[in-house]
């Protein structure tokens, strides 16, 4: 338990650290939210100082700062300029379709790269395998802005999928049934691309933890006794290769959280990536924040979940946390 | 223990060494904390003293410490007349010339990157003396005194065989024309044919040049070729000190007698004693 | 120690394709920016050997294009006009590698424009632009590499070489960088500058940008080479003939972590590369005129142009070649030398 405690406290830190580094860029950027205002000849100069004391933009860094982080502890994330609306209810809407799209890709991913990794190990060396390498390489190869355009070229000549946004207009006139194919249609070019760029890591981790373990001391002495050819492969080598891959999903799942970023504004995907974008076009200042916080706390919680999911598989990091 | 002759004064004595290390690997992780537990022991100039001892007993950190490499906890060292263990960081900069350590393992102790050249030149291009001819001149000069071949000057050092290089190391060391020459385990790493040229190239130097030697070995045949006294170190403190033969033909203390009779015969040293 | 094998080929070849891009004004016809606002969004040109009266020609061509009847944005091939492609004709003058003026291009034609791969909105030639566009993005990113590497050493160096607080501080700074998800941090940096600034500002400000974001990696690298390399017996023989800190570094430390080094820069260049391309096409980065390989793909936001202009998305597979050049370099390097636990290109997020 205690393990866990420090772990929740060196993330904390890390997350304080990265708020005060986004909130000192901040300070040192010239020009804030209200310049356009400024040049604006039809607002007056006494209304946009005005805005500006409204929102606080006239105090020093320091008290924004802190002020910011009461908020925060209430829940609330500041204000957007742009929306005119609080930071917290965007955020959250944006970002849980961005975890729907990771999630969703995620799973894809790993299956695949299960599958493949697996069945590329247990053909180590010949031409199935190197074939799968040589694939593998070339999507590696390739860039996910790249990808991502790629697909989406394809998309709009085929027209087999739409081209932007998660729902269509009319959504909530469909049956359930038809919201769900609207909706996977809508996902299906984001997360085909998220899938494909993260693909060739995982296959390359999962094919050689397998082909580690396969080639075990331990299970050399198993198939000698016998084991038939599939158990020693699920049971036994499975379970060893389990460790390192474990980790490993907790960690894709973090990078591709955040690494989502292009492929949403290129597929205009409403998550997190195009409202940062936005906000930063615009200098919406608390979104903007509150936006790099959250992918923050995404690749951080990926790595804790890492953390946990390895402690609950791997009896001798239990014990030797225990021994602490 | 302290022995010294009436008649030479002593070019290096050493008073009560003592060297605590807090729990670091500082020396290397395969050694203990090693202590030096008040060493006392001098050096005649032009002659050579050999300590004896296994591994961890002592030995290098005793060397490290005359080279200045370590700072000892307390005691004194006293070089050529000046107290140098009061030195400061300047004036150890300029003694760092007259005492020098050849390390055991040459492939770890010459930049393999280096050409022969550049190593034996650059305690000279440190030191900041001589300009570039004249170091490569005298670099040259150096490599032929340890009998290196000339052709070889520009070769890298991974390109030299175990006992060149460590005849390299020595041409180095020689480089800023050293009154103490500190010998750590310098033949230990060597092969066996090879070990008795390095130790007869050591011999003619000193009469060359009128080097003093301290012979830091574990191989007691070694020390009765090379040396005129023996030291024999255990756990941090000297537990035997006298003339080589002494030492070798009537060992008094416990742990020389096991020494001496666990050492392998050097071939053609048939001169050494017969010990039971 | 790096064995000279296999990375050496995968240099030369990368040193071939950078050469082609930094000498653009040759392989190019025109003039990056030249405008052509009569001939919009203009497919690639075929070249033929035969022309539409069946006779063939020694010499390729190509046929000029004319505004098809009733139309205002489809073009077709004047079949009455055959222009000739000639090579190492003189045209636009240039720069060669910013020095050498001269006017020889491998190819061109006098009495047509000649579109390889294509006109973008106002006509001007995307095979130019794509190779000129190279030398920006390249730049970029092998700048931003190399002040990346620069700082990464010098506080991993420092680090691993001075130890105690220096080091305690420096990496736990470290930790946190490396923690960022680097391409966010990237944007709000970039973000929280100038927007509107002059091209060639805006180029240094992206390189310092991205030079400053992904310094902790290298740094935890070097620092672990220095801390070995730093107990080493011929580090402490140089010390015993009175070498000064300094001295060490330069001589023997530092030249330790080579290989480190450069499988890092061979892993950086093309991610820095691609930060300066997405950071172009979301309008954070190089302005116009400037034309970078992320600014030719802006164009693709507009629906229209995915539907028709197809051609325009060539900049994006220009990038390609170069990741394969790095990504091989790097494999090799590794392979070759052993240099750090990297495992995978995309270990920064």
């Amino acid at each position: 338990m205690r393990y866990f405690l420090r772990r929740l406290l060196q993330a904390a830190f890390l997350l304080i650290g990265v708020s005060i580094l986004t909130f000192l860029f901040s300070a040192l950027a010239p020009g804030n939210y209200f310049d356009e205002m400024r040049l604006n000849p039809q607002i007056s100069p006494e209304t946009v100082a005005a805005l500006r004391v409204q929102y606080q933009l006239d105090r020093p860094v320091p008290v924004r700062y802190l002020r910011w982080v009461n908020s925060l502890l209430h829940g609330e994330m500041g204000y957007s300029f742009a929306y005119n609306s609080p930071v917290a209810p965007l955020l959250w809407v944006r970002a849980r379709n961005t975890l729907l799209l990771a999630l969703v890709a995620s799973l894809i991913a790993w299956t695949l790269a299960l599958t493949l990794g697996i069945w590329s190990a247990t053909r180590l060396g010949r031409l199935p395998d190197r074939a799968l390498s040589g694939i593998t390489a070339a999507l590696l190869v390739i860039p996910d802005l790249v990808l991502a355009l790629g697909l989406l070229i394809i998309a709009v000549r085929t027209g087999w999928f739409p081209t932007g946004g998660m729902i269509s207009v009319g959504f909530d006139s469909l049956s359930p049934l038809e919201k769900l194919r609207d909706l996977a249609l809508h996902m299906a070019l984001p997360v085909t691309a998220l899938a494909l760029s993260a693909l060739p890591t995982l296959v390359r981790h999962v094919r050689a933890a397998i082909a580690d373990a396969l080639s075990a001391p331990f299970l050399r002495v198993a198939a000698s006794h016998g084991i038939p050819r599939r158990t020693l492969l699920y049971r036994y080598a499975l379970r060893a290769a389990a460790n390192p891959l474990i980790s490993l999903f907790g960690l894709s799942l973090g990078a591709l959280l955040s690494g989502s970023l292009v492929i949403e504004v290129v597929m205009s995907w409403p998550g997190l990536g195009p409202l940062l974008l936005e906000a930063i076009l615009a200098r919406d200042l608390y979104v903007v924040i509150g936006g790099v916080l959250c992918s923050t706390v995404f690749l951080v919680a990926g790595n804790f979940l890492a953390d946990v999911l390895l402690y609950l598989a791997d009896p001798r990091i239990r014990t030797q946390v225990a021994a602490r | 223990m302290a022995l010294s002759y009436e008649n030479t004064e002593p070019l290096l004595i050493v008073e009560n060494l003592k060297k605590f290390y807090a729990r670091r690997g500082v020396l290397g992780t395969k050694k203990e904390v090693i202590a030096l537990q008040g060493v006392s022991f001098s050096i005649r100039p032009q002659s050579t003293l050999a300590l004896v001892g296994e591994s961890g007993s002592g030995k290098s950190t005793l060397a490290f410490c005359l080279a200045c490499m370590e700072r000892p906890t307390s005691g004194r060292i006293i070089f050529q007349g000046d107290a140098i263990t009061l030195f400061d960081e300047k004036q150890q900069r300029a003694l760092r010339p007259r005492i020098q350590l050849v390390f055991q393992d040459p492939a770890r102790s010459l930049n393999p990157r280096f050409s022969a050249l550049e190593l034996v030149s650059e305690p000279l291009l440190v030191q900041g003396r001589l300009n570039k001819r004249e170091r490569e001149d005298r670099a040259r000069a150096l490599l032929a005194q340890v009998g290196l071949p000339e052709e070889k000057a520009l070769r890298r050092a991974d390109e030299f065989s175990g006992g060149q290089k460590q005849r390299l190391a020595i041409a180095r060391a020689l480089a800023l024309e050293p009154k103490l020459l500190i010998l750590d385990e310098a033949l230990s790493a060597l092969d066996c044919s090879v070990q008795a040229q390095i130790a007869n190239l050591l011999l003619e130097l000193q009469s060359l040049l009128g080097l003093t030697y301290l012979f830091i070995t574990h191989d007691f045949a070694m020390a009765g070729h090379l040396a005129d006294e023996i030291a024999v170190m255990e756990r941090g403190k000297i537990v035997e000190l006298g003339a080589a033969d002494g030492v070798l033909r009537e060992p008094q203390h416990e742990t020389t007698r096991r020494l001496i009779a666990a050492t392998p015969r050097l071939r053609g040293a048939a001169h050494l004693p017969q010990v039971v | 120690m790096i064995q000279r094998r296999g990375w050496k080929r995968w240099l030369i070849a990368l040193a071939v394709l950078h050469g082609i891009v930094a000498s653009a004004g040759f392989f190019t016809p025109y003039d990056p920016t030249e405008q052509d606002r009569e001939r919009p969004y203009l497919p690639p040109m075929k070249i033929h050997l035969v022309d539409a009266q069946g006779h063939f020609h020694l010499r390729p061509f190509f046929y000029a294009e004319h505004l098809r009847a009733g139309s205002f944005d489809q073009f077709e091939e004047s079949t009455d006009q055959p222009v000739p492609l000639r090579f190492f004709v003189s045209g636009v003058r240039y720069r060669l590698f910013g020095l050498l003026p001269s006017g020889i291009h491998l190819f061109g034609a006098q009495a047509s424009r000649f579109y390889l791969l294509g006109s973008d909105a106002y006509g001007r030639d995307q095979f130019s632009r794509i190779l000129y566009g190279g030398q920006i993005s390249l730049l970029a990113g092998l700048f931003g590499a190399g002040l990346t590497l620069f700082f990464g050493t010098l506080i991993g160096a420092t680090a691993g070489y001075y130890g105690g607080w220096r080091d305690g501080l420096l990496m736990r700074v470290a930790e946190l960088f490396v923690a960022l998800p680097w391409l966010y941090l990237l944007f709000a940096l970039r973000a929280f500058l100038p927007l509107a600034v002059s091209p060639v500002q805006a180029f240094f400000l992206i390189i310092s940008v991205i030079g400053a974001v992904g310094w902790a990696r290298p740094a935890r690298l070097v620092r672990g080479v220095v801390l070995s390399a730093k107990e080493r017996d011929f580090v402490r023989a140089a010390r015993g003939f009175g070498a000064t800190d300094w001295y060490l570094l330069r001589r023997h430390i530092l030249p330790e972590t080579s290989s480190v080094v450069l499988t890092q820069a061979a892993i950086l260049v093309p991610q820095f590369v691609l930060a300066e391309m997405t950071l172009s096409f979301l309008g954070l980065g190089v302005p116009e005129p400037l034309p970078s390989w992320g600014s030719l793909l802006a164009s693709l936001q507009q629906y229209s142009v995915l539907v028709s202009s197809w051609w325009m998305y060539a900049p994006a597979l220009a990038i390609v070649p170069f990741f394969l050049g790095y990504l091989g370099l790097a494999s090799a390097l590794q392979q070759d030398t052993g240099a750090g636990k990297i495992v995978n290109m995309t270990d920064e997020t």
